[in-house]
């Protein structure tokens, strides 16, 4: 059985002092990239976008802060509820939009629009994270034992497709596919569900909307269309080869200030980054979220219960999805499913995820060595 | 005991989890790698795209400064730019759009609600006007609104106005080739000075494309015509001295002109053009050595091929020798020539060969394929060989005869400047006995047959007239309607250029006593070219001795006075091939 000794709550102190700093000045230097790169868009101007993302980053990290204080315990406790009511609202935003006969994603509070699937990220990190805390390994092995996780994670991955947003349903599938990997679920199941999958192919062909469909065509050959769904790519990979080594420099890229560059404030702003800065730039950029993913895992490695590394775990492969997928998307190695650039893309819901997401990370990272029993109810 | 068990099988699956941690974060640090060498293929690689000419068709993108002049051959300006400036806004720069837009509009002369809508709607740019004059300029400065700027920007100039219209063709806002040669030689033509190119040069020549015009335009108006084609071709060269087609635009203005107007009738349209097909079945006949000058032809009568009857228009009700047959432009004549090969085959490869069954190569963008009949059964051999059931271009036309007259040999025509050593070797066609032959015949044609009014004193010249009902696609023939044509040849004995005169839908009048026919309404144009022409081109006149040499071949009873046109005259046969 396992041990009922609770580990003795750390000061607020001795918790300030734990705190990984490194990764708290990472987080912000790269927002503060952000707030370059948006003021460029601007047009050299703080108006409409950079100062607003500055105010955003600084409450971002304040709320990363306040999470980092909070107990491990709270999370593992309350994972569940926090999926389930983050389903509700995912359940909320597909009604209301039925209701408005219009694609609804978002929830307005009024300071800001919130999107539940954005939110749902790391909800379903967390209820992983729980499940796969209280499963032994070779548990797993029992297909029926898999039923729950997969449930958990086709729920959402439905609902977020049928809004449509194509880009955080492969998101939440990714990030669900990984966890059952790590979780030790044999190889030869992977293969069988990607044949499915592959077999299942020309029904959801057939389900896609026209403008998915186009954008999978215009992936396959963005030049057949360079001035309707090809635009966006054409125009990022021109804005890309112009910026050269060194860039155009700081505010000066043309294909960008011309508005050549579609969307540059959010999905293509590592585009706009690229064309000013160079490759240098894009590297130094794309370097400073490749160490602020190591510190993650290491977080992840570090914790002693199987919640945390696992949680630790989710939540860096969901900050690591949304680089890969947006950089791979405006380079043209996938289509465009618009995915924002963590931190640099304009963009409030992001933000905050990230922002929840690290604090939870932090918050880990901090109670490395609490002792989470492996069945709640003996908390 | 599940507790031992497991315990147990616990090692071997941690180690799993281990390794698939590892695999996950090599994953991990592959896609981060994999996205950096895709960075480095896009931005320094050989990849590296640059911006194109994508932006340009947008519209919203930079004008093309700097866009290669334009001359003809002997160097005098058809395009050019002037500098002027644009004005400019930045919309997001405006600090009372409502104020600027209505100074601006006082200024410049603009729609007022339109420009505040343009500077309402936000964005970095907005076009407020192009190309402003000096004065506009003063006032825009005067006003000194922020977010309003000038940029320097270029307007296309075309000095001769309505002149070689259809060749420069003309450009569009951002000076992008729209039509003619503007569009055919874009990429040429686009920021040219700066490439260094410098200026395109044409073969036309504006002094002898001045009097094609004002002779065309005459008859244009005179006979009422739809439309009307003239063109003056150097049969050495292959090059178009003279392309005119009305009616016509001035590109200065082409977008405010009618469409009609803007259609090049050379070579964006197809004529079905009677009479001067006969060129090419009488070549054709000589060549294959199916009949020979000294041949006769039944003509007393109307030709029947199953019910369809052939007559011809200047009919003699007897029998003809080639010469006469052609001379007179017998329909009937040139369906005897025909039937003597009778090869669809043959005759198709023939006219293949004169390009006739292919668009026409020259650097133009608005030209029209051949129309060619579906099937070719005798009927269709038979219409064919004088003139009907297939339309050409007069561009493709000319193309061809020049072969026929030159050295037996096609090649494509151009509207750019070309000395001799340039010209392509071309492909042959017909013997060199096949080409004075045709020089003779059309000699005749203008001495003493239909095509006498083209007849001049100072320059001996050949051609051949036509006069083809007019068939338009969809209606069949159209009554009363034709197209009248002729082709002439200078000098006929030593051929230096072709002249073509088509007129869609001539009127006749008193003066040509109501007759529409190509010898009657299109050949006086021609001869009046010639006339003005020849000494531009330093031309000298053909010395008596050439006459001589024509009519030494030629044998004639009765001998009667052969120049007008009612007159009869027998021409027996060629006497002797000199």
């Amino acid at each position: 059985m396992a041990t009922q000794i609770k580990s003795p709550e750390r000061g607020l102190a001795e918790k300030l002092g734990a705190l990984r700093w490194s990764l708290v000045l990472l987080l912000a230097l790269i927002g503060g990239i952000g707030c370059a790169v948006l003021y460029s868009a601007g047009g050299g101007s703080a108006q409409p976008w950079a100062i607003r993302h500055g105010v955003r980053l600084l409450v971002g990290i304040g709320i990363m802060l306040l999470l980092a204080m909070g107990s491990v315990r709270f999370w593992f406790r309350w994972s569940y509820a926090i999926y389930a009511v983050t389903l509700l609202l995912l359940l909320a935003v597909e009604i209301m939009g039925e209701i408005s006969k219009g694609a609804e994603r978002w929830i307005d509070l009024g300071f800001m629009q919130l999107q539940p699937s954005e939110l749902m990220k790391i909800a379903l990190v967390l209820a992983l994270a729980r499940y796969f805390h209280s499963a032994w390994l070779e548990e797993v092995r029992n297909p029926l034992y898999l039923v729950p996780p997969l449930l958990l994670i086709a729920l959402p991955a439905i609902l977020v497709l049928k809004q449509p947003d194509l880009g955080t349903a492969v998101t939440l599938l990714a990030i669900g596919g990984i966890f059952l990997f790590l979780a030790g679920v044999r190889l030869w199941k992977f293969a069988l569900a990607i044949g499915l999958g592959g077999a299942a192919l020309p029904v959801i062909w057939g389900a896609m909307h026209g403008y998915q469909r186009r954008r999978v065509l215009t992936f396959l050959n963005p030049e057949s269309d360079p001035l309707g769904s090809g635009y966006h790519i054409i125009q990022s990979k021109i804005a890309l080869g112009s910026g050269g080594f060194w860039g155009k420099g700081y505010l000066q890229g043309t294909q960008a200030q011309l508005s050549f560059l579609p969307e540059k404030q959010t999905d293509f702003a590592f585009t706009m980054l690229a064309e000013e800065t160079g490759f240098v730039g894009a590297t130094v950029t794309l370097g400073l979220y490749f160490l602020a993913l190591a510190l993650a895992l290491s977080v992840a490695l570090r914790a002693s219960h199987q919640f945390g590394r696992l949680a630790a775990m989710g939540i860096g492969m969901n900050f690591f999805l949304y680089i890969v997928i947006n950089v791979a998307m405006v380079t043209g190695l996938i289509p465009v499913v618009g995915v924002p650039l963590p931190l640099i893309s304009y963009g409030g819901t992001a933000m905050l995820t990230v922002m929840v997401g690290f604090g939870i990370l932090l918050c880990i990272d901090v109670n490395a060595q609490a002792q989470i029993p492996r069945f709640p109810t003996e908390l | 005991m599940v507790l031992f068990a497991s315990r147990d099988a616990g090692t071997r699956s941690l180690r799993r989890a281990r390794l698939r941690l590892r695999v996950l974060m090599a994953v991990f640090v592959l896609a981060f790698f994999s996205v950096g060498l895709r960075l480095v293929d896009l931005t320094t690689g050989a990849r590296a795209t640059k911006p194109q000419v994508l932006s340009l068709r947008r519209g919203d993108g930079a004008p093309d400064i700097g866009r290669a002049d334009i001359l003809d051959r002997r160097g005098v300006t058809l395009a050019t730019n002037l500098r002027v400036n644009s004005v400019i806004a930045d919309p997001s720069r405006v600090n009372f759009p409502e104020r600027a837009a209505h100074r601006l509009a006082d200024a410049l002369g603009l729609n007022e609600a339109a420009l505040l809508a343009r500077l309402k709607r936000g964005g970095r740019f907005a076009w407020i006007k192009r190309r402003i004059s000096p004065r506009e300029e003063a006032l825009v400065k005067d006003l000194g609104l922020p977010g309003v700027a000038l940029q320097p920007d270029e307007e296309r100039v075309y000095p001769q106005k309505n002149l070689v219209s259809h060749v420069l063709g003309f450009t569009g806002d951002d000076n992008q080739g729209l039509a003619g040669i503007e569009l055919a030689e874009q990429d040429r033509l686009v920021g040219g000075e700066a490439k260094g190119k410098g200026p395109l040069v044409l073969s036309i020549d504006v002094a002898v494309q001045n009097v094609v015009r004002e002779a065309t335009m005459k008859a244009f108006l005179r006979f009422h015509a739809k439309g009307a084609c003239a063109i003056v071709f150097d049969t050495r060269t292959r090059a178009f001295l003279s392309l005119v087609s009305l009616p016509d635009f001035d590109p200065n203005r082409a977008t405010r002109e009618p469409s009609t107007n803007r259609q090049n009738r050379c070579s964006g349209h197809t004529y079905e053009l009677g009479s001067l097909f006969k060129i090419f079945t009488t070549a054709f006949a000589l060549d294959a050595g199916a009949a020979s000058l000294f041949d006769r032809l039944d003509a007393s009568q109307p030709l029947y091929i199953g019910r369809h009857p052939i007559h011809d228009d200047h009919a003699k009700f007897r029998w003809l020798t080639v010469p006469e047959a052609f001379a007179f432009s017998s329909n009937i004549g040139m369906v005897r020539l025909i039937q003597k090969v009778d090869d669809p085959e043959r005759q198709k490869g023939f006219l293949r060969r004169l390009g006739l069954f292919g668009t026409s190569k020259v650097e133009l963008p608005d030209t029209r394929p051949p129309l060619l009949p579906r099937r070719w059964p005798f009927i269709t051999q038979a219409t064919v060989a004088y003139g009907h059931g297939i339309a050409v271009s007069p561009v493709n036309y000319v193309e061809a005869v020049a072969s026929l007259i030159d050295d037996g040999r096609f090649r494509p025509g151009t509207v750019l400047r070309r000395g001799l050593e340039d010209v392509p070797p071309g492909e042959p066609v017909v013997a060199a006995k096949t080409v004075r032959d045709m020089r003779w015949l059309l000699w005749l044609t203008t001495d003493r047959g239909t095509g006498d009014q083209a007849r001049l004193d100072r320059y001996l010249t050949g051609g051949k007239t036509g006069t083809a009902d007019k068939a338009v696609y969809g209606r069949g023939y159209v009554k009363g309607a034709v197209v009248a044509s002729f082709v002439s040849v200078l000098p006929v004995d030593d051929p230096r250029y072709l002249v073509l005169v088509t007129l869609d839908e001539p009127q006749g009048d008193a003066a040509t006593h109501g007759f529409r026919y190509g010898g009657w309404t299109a050949a006086p144009v021609a001869a009046e070219i010639i006339e003005r022409v020849g000494p531009l081109l330093g031309l000298e006149p053909s010395p008596p001795e050439a006459r001589a040499r024509m009519e030494a071949r030629l044998q004639v009873y009765p001998a009667m006075n052969g120049h007008s046109h009612e007159t009869e005259e027998g021409l027996a046969a060629v006497r002797l091939d000199p």
